[in-house]
């Protein structure tokens, strides 16, 4: 007797019917792709004023009520992307264990019904009784790389043949590949934060500025089972994430394009930061001079070199480096100087005043004139120094040193003056971030380059051999199936047709 | 620099292919074939050495990097892929009948990249760029763009191909009616400042959008009506290549743009944007007289192609072999940027408006993947379900630089 079905079990059923469906995926994908087009359009994360400047005030408002200013963050956006991935999870559960079973089933023998169901087949006449075909027909298939089954029976014969079974997994790679990026990602906002921290050079921190608080803690919070680590300072007004030691920027610079003629094209080709990491104790942990693309990791923090800046009305450092001119190996010695400050060298026996600093400045070679230039934005494109050298208290002669320098400065004595840095008036922006779910994302990543690959270029090819012998004449049945590529296939089961029959 | 003088030649090379796989069509003689597939393996040759030579320049001049990082050289590899894998659907299917409609996508991508006067300067990269992921990045992704151009160009004749008849004519008056009203709306909405002209294109985007959908879902009861959108497609290929060619000779010759000179700022001012009200009105009244050549004559073209094409069973599967080449490169261009991006920002996905037309485009390709499982859905969807992806793929390519503002480098063309 059959059991009657509860309301549930209908409701069950139809809703596992409705996210199984391929339709759904399609309609989904859709929206999605439709939707998205909204963010690109309309600028995302915009402070408020600049949305007024482009929209009337009532655009703003809905704007803002349906989130098309963060729009890929709107709780609507998320659902779609979580239909998605229900969609995905309850079709691949739908349909695994029916691919399970194809690929796991053993060969069976084709029978006359069966032959109905197969797309490609084919009826040969061989002349020459059963054992021969079979000898022949084994040596055709085999040298196509297949692998044989055999069954007898009586009167007939069987060979069996598949070859490909993997690329039945190829769909399935792809597909929980998405569920693990869409978990990694998840992991991501929950676990982790994106934060970005401006440091001076000299100066260190033990706290980095939030742009994503992590969900967790602020769901904990709101629950009240655990207080969130974010420090919401009303003076810095940014929240703050402690980092559970100190980092401090021990300097930071910028390197930019030489022309071919020598002359610094003022565009960067590096800039670079030396970080250090401090305990909380203030015990140095190690340091590491960070660039674009070669950020520096610290208890699953990671500081991104991302810009940088100069600050206004600091009062940098001129570091100059003094050595021997007839030894050009010598390491020489290295002093820090205030504007303006005159310090006394003894390993020359000079006193070394910097007047000034410039920060882009040219020599023309030929004349050894240096002009001044007007950096944008404060850059330091090559900079140079105005310094005196006093013998006791007497002037002996004034000159400038530049950076990079196409030209001879002006060193009179036995030594050069050269120069090395202007300290403590900048600036590095670094991006902080910890993202914990990265890694599945990335794990997700490898298995979606593979599983396409697996899906669209392998294919489960099977192959029946049928040997009867009716009335003294020996028929040979062939029948084949691919997952893949039919028209390929095809030509394949024609070309073994036609070499069995041969 | 002799890659420069080299490019121009294989530029020159397509054209001639371009011109001779047309006339293959049309005069169908095998010598003229011959000739096209000559000067097709000829032109790729050339490139391909241009394209090294190039790479070694910027060894010499000491920047030494992989010649595949301002828009300039993204378009000049992606003809060359697109060329190369044309060549090779040639070899292994043994027909020519496809190249009179891949030639003309690579020819324009390269007159496009004359045209719009991008720099050709070898120019040092900014820090961010600096990474060993731009190369993968780049020629992973402009190999997929390849292979949708050629499955594009396929769904083209297979849409052609699938059409009994092009239906009343009372058809291209409406579609000729939209067209001259909404050139009349957009300008006089562009007349109203930028934020009227945004609300424009938007509307546009709206209206196509349904148009496709409609297609999709009901396009295959209604053929005239995907004759009307191939018809679209085909001036569009043309009236964009021909306007941007006058542009060129209008600019260059004419107006000496300065080289290096932004060529966006002067896109089309030479026809649809010219100050002069009656060239505009004559511009879109050649374009308008163009759709209605291309509806009128696409029958006898078709009976042209028809017996140099395959059966259409095997145009569709050779969309499918195109995409199914194209969507994981797609993929894994996306994935290089995702890991570059957080290798640089530490940030995988930013929703940028250039990674989201990406996956958008991505999307579009995954819509087609899975339409052969939704039950009904056929060849015609499929094929224009394709075109509408390179559509997306175009505008991933340049539209997202033109008209909408990220983080991508390409983006300034100067
Ligand atoms: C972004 C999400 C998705 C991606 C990237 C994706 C990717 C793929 C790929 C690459 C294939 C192979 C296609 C082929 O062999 O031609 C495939 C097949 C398939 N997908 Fe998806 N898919 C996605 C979402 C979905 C969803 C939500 C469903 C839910 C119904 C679904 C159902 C299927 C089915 C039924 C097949 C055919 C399986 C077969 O060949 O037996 N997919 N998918």
């Amino acid at each position: 007797m059959e059991k009657k079905k509860g309301f549930i079990d209908i409701i069950a059923e139809k809703v596992w019917k409705f996210f199984s469906s391929v339709k759904l995926a399609v309609v989904l994908l859709i929206i999605l792709a439709i939707v998205s087009v909204i963010g690109t359009v309309i600028q995302q994360n915009e402070a408020p004023e600049t949305y007024l400047q482009e929209y009337s005030r009532t655009t703003v408002d809905i704007f803002e009520m349906l989130g098309f200013f963060d729009m890929y963050h709107t709780w609507w956006f998320v659902l779609l992307l979580f239909l998605l991935t229900a969609n995905l999870t309850i079709c691949t559960l739908d349909r695994f264990p029916h691919t399970w079973k194809i690929v796991t089933a053993p060969l069976k023998p084709i029978e006359d019904d069966g032959l109905k169901a197969v797309p490609f087949k084919k009826e040969i006449s061989f002349k020459g009784g059963m054992d021969n075909a079979r000898e022949h027909a084994m040596k055709v298939i085999r040298a196509r790389g297949y692998r044989i089954v055999e069954s007898r029976g009586a009167d007939v014969l069987h060979l069996m043949t598949q070859k490909g079974l993997f690329s039945r997994f190829g769909v399935y790679i792809t597909h929980v590949s998405i569920l693990l990026i869409f978990i990694g990602a998840l992991i991501g906002a929950f676990f982790g934060f994106k934060a970005f921290l401006n440091l001076p050079e000299g100066e260190a921190t033990k706290v980095v500025y939030l742009r994503n608080e992590p969900m967790w803690d602020k769901l904990m919070a709101a629950f009240g089972i655990a207080e969130s680590p974010v420090i919401l300072s009303p003076e810095a007004g940014v929240p703050a994430m402690p980092l559970g030691y100190f980092v401090r920027c021990d300097s930071f610079d910028v390197d930019y394009y030489v022309s071919p003629s020598g002359m610094p094209t003022g565009m960067p080709s590096e800039y670079h930061s030396t970080l250090s990491v401090f305990d909380l104790n203030g015990r140095k942990i190690f340091d590491k001079r960070i660039r674009v693309n070669d950020p520096l990791t610290y208890q699953g923090i990671t500081f991104y070199q991302s810009s940088y800046g100069t600050l206004p009305n600091a009062h940098g450092k001129v570091i100059l480096n003094i050595r021997p001119k007839n030894d050009p190996q010598a390491r020489g010695e290295t002093i820090t100087f205030d504007l303006g400050q005159a310090i006394y060298v003894p390993s020359i026996d000079r006193t070394i005043k910097v007047l000034n600093f410039e920060p882009y400045a040219l020599r023309n070679p030929a004349t050894g004139e240096v002009m001044l230039y007007q950096s944008e934005r404060d850059e330091y494109i090559n900079p140079a120094v105005q310094i005196e050298v006093y013998k006791g208290k007497s002037p002996i002669y004034k000159t400038i040193v530049l950076k990079t320098d196409p030209g001879q400065p002006d060193m009179p004595e036995n030594y050069i003056i050269s120069y090395r840095g202007y300290w403590g008036t900048r600036y590095t922006g670094l991006q902080v971030t910890k993202d914990p779910g990265v890694w599945i994302v990335y794990a997700g990543f490898i298995m979606l380059c593979l599983g396409p690959l697996v899906a669209f270029f392998g294919s489960h090819k099977k192959l029946w051999v049928r040997i009867q012998d009716r009335k003294g004449q020996t028929v040979v049945t062939v029948a084949g199936s691919a997952s893949k590529n039919r028209l390929g296939f095809e030509r394949e089961f024609n070309k073994i047709v036609e070499d069995i029959s041969a | 620099m002799e890659s420069s003088l080299l490019f121009n030649i294989a530029t020159l090379s397509y054209l001639v292919a371009m011109v001779l796989y047309i006339s293959y069509l049309a005069f169908k003689k095998n010598v003229i074939g011959k000739a096209a597939s000559g000067v097709t393996y000829l032109g790729l040759v050339i490139q391909t050495i241009a394209l090294l030579l190039r790479w070694r320049e910027s060894y010499q001049m000491d920047i030494g990097r992989v010649p595949l990082s301002n828009l300039y050289e993204s378009l000049v590899f992606f003809t060359w892929s697109m060329v190369l894998i044309y060549v090779i659907v040639e070899f292994k299917y043994k027909t020519r009948a496809f190249g009179a409609f891949v030639m003309p996508v690579a020819f324009l991508a390269l007159a496009f990249i004359n045209v719009s006067g991008v720099s050709s300067e070898i120019t040092p990269l900014v820090p961010a760029l600096k990474s060993n992921w731009l190369f993968y990045h780049v020629m992973i992704s402009f190999l997929g763009y390849a292979a949708f151009g050629v499955a594009f160009a396929i769904s083209m004749i297979y849409l052609l191909m699938d059409t009994e008849e092009r239906g009343p004519a009372v058809n291209l008056l409406y579609a000729l009616g939209a067209i001259v009203v909404l050139a009349l709306l957009g300008y006089y909405m562009a007349g109203l400042g930028e934020r009227m002209k945004t609300a424009f294109w938007m509307g546009i985007g709206v209206l196509i959008l349904i148009w496709f959908i409609y297609l999709i879902v009901a396009g295959a009861k209604n053929r005239p009506q995907v004759f009307l959108f191939w018809s679209l497609c085909v001036t569009l290929a043309i009236g964009l290549l021909a306007a941007m060619a006058i542009d060129f000779f209008y600019l260059i010759t004419l107006k000496h743009l300065a080289a290096g000179e932004s060529f966006k700022k002067h896109m089309f001012e030479s026809t649809f944007l010219n100050s002069s009200i009656s060239i505009v009105l004559v511009s879109w009244a050649a374009v308008m007289g163009l759709f209605g050549l291309v509806w009128s004559q696409g029958m006898r073209l078709k009976n042209l192609l028809k017996q140099y094409m395959p059966a259409q069973d095997q145009l569709d599967d050779v969309t499918y072999r195109m995409i199914a080449i194209g969507w994981p490169l797609l993929t894994g261009g996306i994935i290089t940027g995702a890991v570059w991006a957080n290798s640089a920002w530490g940030t995988y996905w930013g929703w940028d408006p250039k990674e989201t037309w990406s996956l958008i485009t991505w999307f579009i390709y995954a819509i087609y993947l899975h339409a052969r499982y939704v039950r009904g859905w056929k060849g015609t969807q499929m094929a224009v379900i394709s075109a509408v992806g390179f559509l997306a793929v175009i505008f991933t390519y340049l539209g997202v630089n033109l008209v909408l503002s990220g983080l991508h480098s390409y983006g300034g063309m100067n």
